[in-house]
């Protein structure tokens, strides 16, 4: 198996990580970085024995979702560790306070004020599909884990978009 | 019969359809039978259904060329034995000969059995040409940078290729010029100069290669090159011939010929 075989998962990775990073040209950068380093770490990647296409397909997606978790989590985590420069969404170019208020750009935003961790649950479960068990694999968490995180999640979302009370320090703290 | 409650857990469970069929089942009977969870439920099954369709158009767009080539391995650092490296000489010319082969990198050809890899004429006139014009203050360009599209187009018609000037201006360097040269056999080169705030200059020299079969077996690898303070990465990519010079620590070098590299694909 080739690694050209992850050119046709590029589109579905954009848009994960669009969702996840909020901003389009970082969120390129985030997929550029799981492609590199797929491609260094391709020898690692071993297709399921004797599996139909579809599932290697899926386990190959999973792979890489997993390496642009992995980034992902340095990134914010290395954020978080430095006090000058902060982690902070609300400055997220992609997410301007004063633009419209349709569905979708409520949806956006409350994503983007939720923590890394909650977005990515509530990301790999309900826009890309995975099963519990898949994201508690990508994740590298116990399935209990992905479950509980993500009753919280929807419940912060709905509670973002239904209230609009600025939730951002309790928020913080939950993470 | 009415079940039990389901708790919040089995709620989402079976929102996402990761319930066995007959629990399922509990789960869809109690929901009739309790409308106000049966909103709560379709609250989550439209929140879980808005995340679908959030982004959609981006799975429509082209793939950008960046990303395609995420997937082209990067070319491999040669390292060469730090006694060979300080032996190249700044004199032009001199053509030292590369004897030794770096052993233990993986993932690479291994060269010609019983050939000395000798460093290929285009890196000798690139040192010659990065110690002549760096240090030059009046004319250290024939072109300068305000007249860019002039400079690509004259020295991609001379050089017969298009050419492409790496931007490195995210890393500190901006463009200063190119100029025209001389190179083997009457051929045209072409020398882009960059310059960072402290002055520090950096050139990439491109050559077409006349015979690239001819050349000493250089796949798509960075190859070192040291000669006193400045620094050297060459590599040859089909018929062209870079070469990055400056007087900078090497993986700084490096980096930078990784940036070049990947704007030049």
């Amino acid at each position: 198996m080739n690694i050209d075989a992850a050119i046709v998962h590029i589109p579905r990775l954009r848009r994960y990580a669009r969702a996840l990073v909020g901003d389009a040209a970082r969120a390129d950068d985030l997929v550029q970085d799981t492609l590199e380093r797929a491609c260094q770490k391709w020898s690692l990647w071993h297709p399921p024995a004797a599996a139909p296409a579809e599932h290697v397909h899926k386990a190959l997606r999973g792979w890489l979702l997993a390496i642009m978790h992995n980034l992902h989590a340095n990134q914010w985590r290395q954020a978080a560790r430095q006090p000058q420069a902060p982690w902070d969404e609300s400055l997220d170019p992609g997410h301007d306070p004063g633009a419209q208020t349709t569905l979708r750009l409520d949806l956006e935003r409350a994503l983007a004020r939720l923590s890394p961790t909650a977005r990515e649950v509530l990301l790999l479960v309900g826009m890309e599909q995975l099963s519990y068990a898949e994201t508690a694999d990508t994740l590298g968490v116990p399935i209990g884990t992905v479950m509980s995180r993500l009753s919280r999640a929807r419940a912060q979302l709905r509670q973002l978009m239904e209230g609009g009370a600025p939730a951002r320090a309790v928020l913080k703290a939950v993470k | 019969m009415s079940a039990r409650a389901p708790d919040e857990a089995t709620l989402h469970a079976w929102v996402d359809g990761e319930l066995a069929p007959d629990a399922a089942a509990a789960v869809a009977q109690w929901l009739a039978e309790h409308p106000e969870a049966a909103v709560h439920a379709a609250a989550l099954q439209a929140q879980r259904a808005s995340l679908q369709t959030l982004h959609a158009q981006v799975l429509d767009e082209p793939v950008p060329p960046r990303l395609r080539r995420a997937l082209r391995p990067p070319p491999v650092a040669w390292h060469w034995p730090h006694a060979l490296a300080a032996a190249v000489m700044l004199a032009v010319g001199l053509g030292l000969g590369w004897g030794i082969a770096s052993p233990g990198v993986g993932a690479r050809p291994a060269p010609r059995a019983g050939s000395t890899a000798a460093l290929p004429t285009f890196v000798r006139e690139a040192a010659a040409a990065h110690a002549v014009y760096v240090p030059e203050q009046r004319h250290p360009v024939e072109v300068a940078a305000q007249q860019q599209a002039h400079l690509v187009q004259w020295l991609s018609k001379r050089l017969g290729t298009a050419l492409k000037v790496p931007v490195l201006d995210e890393q500190g360097f901006h463009l200063v010029g190119g100029r025209l040269l001389p190179g083997e056999a009457g051929q045209a080169r072409a020398q882009f100069m960059y310059q960072d705030a402290a002055g520090l200059r950096l050139t990439l020299y491109v050559s077409v290669l006349a015979h690239p079969g001819t050349q000493p077996a250089a796949p798509a690898a960075f190859q070192w090159t040291a000669d006193g303070a400045t620094q050297g990465f060459y590599w040859i990519d089909g018929h062209q011939g870079y070469a990055l010079s400056a007087a900078l620590p090497r993986e700084r070098l490096h980096a930078l010929a990784e940036v070049v590299y990947r704007q030049l694909e």
